[in-house]
């Protein structure tokens, strides 16, 4: 017994070293409307961005924004404060094909989009102009689903945090097969697995785990959870306190450090970049979350091949002016 | 040799302490309650407030403990719709249990309190509970020798109201249920839940949408919904709001724990619903529809036998034959 749990502690070190302290913050695209996921498009390194509340997709080249894809349906998020969400998670599974999650749309009803991108410069395309979509719909015992919030790939899968069903909090999964997806279902009841709500933020680790930041109640600080599992079969490896309130992104850096954005709900003046350190105390493994940056209500974060750091934080506008940004973090971390 | 003395003194103190550590036994089925490094248990001080809990001498016409809400054999409730107070006033929410409360980190129905000994003063000082200032209760307290003695051996001063805290907040720490049949067949006892309470835990986790909100070892999540529930008055109470001043808290009230919850009747924060029948047609129906009602409440159409399977699990369910039913101690004089 002992072995084994050295050994996953062994395995699932992911961020030894503290981070370079010395980073630079720059704002790449202002103006955005509560925006809510990233990807970077492969080979041409352009940085995507779901606008969430303007109801799009756009691509930033030169620090100028394109719309790509638009007119996803839009609804809202919270009660007071309320969100307007509409596309959120991105991934790409290549070159050309973006995997888009979607927040528009009621429980059950709720879509996985799958799209051509057009090439830079081109005509933005319309958001039912996917290639394919795939929903969750209820049984007679198990709720829809929706609010696709983290999508991410590792080759094989794409994998998507969901928040329909706060009873199991599922984490779905499609395979990957030319270019297209398939077979997407309800893959790990994260609520079962560790008692807490809400999986939101999604990450591959460089050994291959699927890890999640289980965000917990948006009513009470600092019950955030790092989960570890197993992509191909859903075992759940590790799962760790964190200290942090509502955990919406995680990313690995070019050096294998691990990273979180905390939305801070009940206290967004405290929210922020965190380098999430792993510790072992008598021989169990914990975290400490060193706080790297403030950020307004970040949503979304991930890292550039060349190391740089794009986050996405809802912000606070003046006036009638929306308050999102894209912000790069140079690279270092 | 003058280093001697001092060593055997260090020595003798650290005996006399570490015999007096309290290890807080945990009933199956809950985990490692988070006890503040300020205020570690020690039986003495557990002893201690167990007095002032029972003590009715804390309120000003020294007919109203802790316990004459929060009683042992009423659930550690009372019974009642609202809570009673000195001169017979009655405040406009029900008294919560005590039960397995030392793991919530918000006090109280609207969160007002950070953990018990944030809470622990509170009805002290409240002019239709015990109706004292801290001023009168420390000197009132002061004045019976046993406590004197009993604060100089636990904390090394008077009474104080920073002790009282601390030793009512140890004592409700030890009062925990665990060990119920739900965490008998949890862990592997067939037998431990009749047919009818297995259906109705499965669904509880599952169609009834109950464990959305009351969730983890406690059945609560320990987190803010707004149910519904006095919700159609021209002025409704509207719970955390009060201390958040968010829209989206308005009317939400922290989700109480399920554990014993067939002693604690009357249920919701105003005692309005009489039983466990009642509150299950309650959410059946999806509660009362306001502006802030939590989405995870819809009609659920449960069929009359899926009523009584769920009530069924939650009488037979989260009622342990281990209950806390602690006797009031002798008081000091």
């Amino acid at each position: 017994m002992r072995t084994s749990i050295l050994s996953i502690i062994a395995v699932l070190a992911f961020s030894l070293a503290p981070a370079w302290a010395d980073h630079h913050v720059t704002t790449v695209v202002d103006g955005l409307d509560n925006p809510a996921g990233i990807a970077i498009q492969p080979e041409t390194g352009h940085v995507f961005v779901s606008d969430s509340g303007a109801s799009r997709i756009i691509r930033v080249v030169d620090g100028k924004a394109q719309a790509v894809i638009t007119d996803f349906p839009v609804d809202v998020y919270g009660k007071g404060p309320m969100y307007n969400i509409g596309p959120l998670g991105l991934v790409f599974i290549d070159k050309d094909t973006l995997v888009v999650g979607g927040g528009g749309l009621i429980d059950g009803e709720e879509l996985l989009r799958v799209y051509k991108v057009p090439a830079a410069g081109q005509a933005a395309i319309k958001a039912d102009k996917m290639e394919e979509s795939f929903k969750l719909s209820p049984t007679d015992d198990i709720k829809g689903e929706g609010n696709f919030y983290g999508l991410a790939s590792n080759g094989t899968h794409v994998f998507v945090t969901c928040n329909g069903d706060d009873t199991k909090g599922w984490v779905s999964r499609a395979v990957i097969k030319e270019g297209k997806l398939a077979n997407y279902k309800r893959f790990l009841a994260t609520k079962e697995a560790t008692e807490v709500d809400a999986p939101v933020a999604i990450a591959i680790s460089p050994r291959g785990e699927l890890v999640i930041g289980q965000m917990g109640e948006i009513t009470v600080p600092g019950d955030g959870l790092l989960t570890f599992y197993n992509a191909k079969n859903g075992k759940l490896l590790l799962n760790l306190e964190t200290g942090l309130s509502d955990i919406t992104a995680l990313a690995y850096s070019p050096k294998g450090q691990l990273y979180a954005t905390d939305f801070n709900w009940l206290n967004t003046s405290e929210g922020g970049l965190y380098q999430l350190i792993s510790k072992e105390d008598d021989g169990k493994q914990s975290i400490e979350a060193k706080k790297i940056e403030s950020l307004d209500k970040a949503t979304a974060m991930t890292f550039a091949a060349d190391g740089s750091l794009y986050i996405t934080v809802i912000g606070t506008g003046e006036g009638d002016a929306k308050g999102g940004k894209l912000l790069k973090i140079a690279p270092g971390l | 040799m003058r280093l001697l003395p001092i060593l055997l003194l260090i020595i003798s103190c650290i005996t006399v302490e570490a015999a007096d550590e309290y290890e807080l036994q945990y009933p199956l089925g809950l985990k490692r309650m988070p006890i503040p490094e300020t205020n570690e248990l020690t039986a003495a001080k557990i002893e201690l407030g167990k007095q002032l809990y029972f003590d009715p001498r804390l309120s000003r016409d020294d007919t109203v403990s802790c316990a004459s809400c929060h009683d042992p054999k009423k659930g550690w409730s009372n019974g009642d719709h609202f809570a009673t107070g000195v001169r017979g006033q009655r405040g406009g929410r029900s008294a919560p249990t005590i039960i397995n409360s030392g793991y919530s980190y918000f006090q109280f129905w609207d969160g007002r309190a950070i953990m018990l000994e944030g809470q622990a003063l509170g009805p002290i000082q409240n002019p239709i509970e015990m109706d004292l200032t801290l001023e009168e209760c420390v000197a009132k307290l002061n004045a019976i020798e046993g406590y004197r003695k009993q604060f100089q051996a636990v904390f090394g001063t008077d009474v104080d109201s920073v002790g009282m805290a601390k030793a009512i907040a140890s004592f409700e720490r030890t009062v925990l249920s665990g060990n119920a049949p739900h965490d008998k067949f949890k862990a592997g006892d067939e037998k431990a839940l009749s047919a009818a309470a297995q259906r109705g835990s499965k669904l509880f986790f599952g169609k009834a949408n109950c464990s959305a909100c009351h969730a983890g070892p406690n059945f609560s999540d320990f987190a803010f919904h707004n149910i519904g529930v006095g919700m159609d008055k021209s002025e409704p109470d509207v719970g955390r709001f009060s201390e958040t001043q968010m829209l989206g808290d308005r009317g939400s009230f922290k989700t109480p724990t399920l554990r014993e919850i067939a002693r604690t009747a009357p249920y919701m924060h105003d005692g309005s619903v009489k039983t466990l029948e009642d509150v299950v047609e309650y959410y059946d129906k999806g509660g009362f529809a306001n502006p802030q009602l939590d989405e995870e409440l819809f009609p659920l159409k449960l069929t009359p036998e899926q009523k009584a399977d769920l009530v069924t699990f939650l009488k037979e369910g989260l009622s342990s034959e281990d209950y806390p039913d602690i006797e009031p101690p002798t008081l000091p004089k």
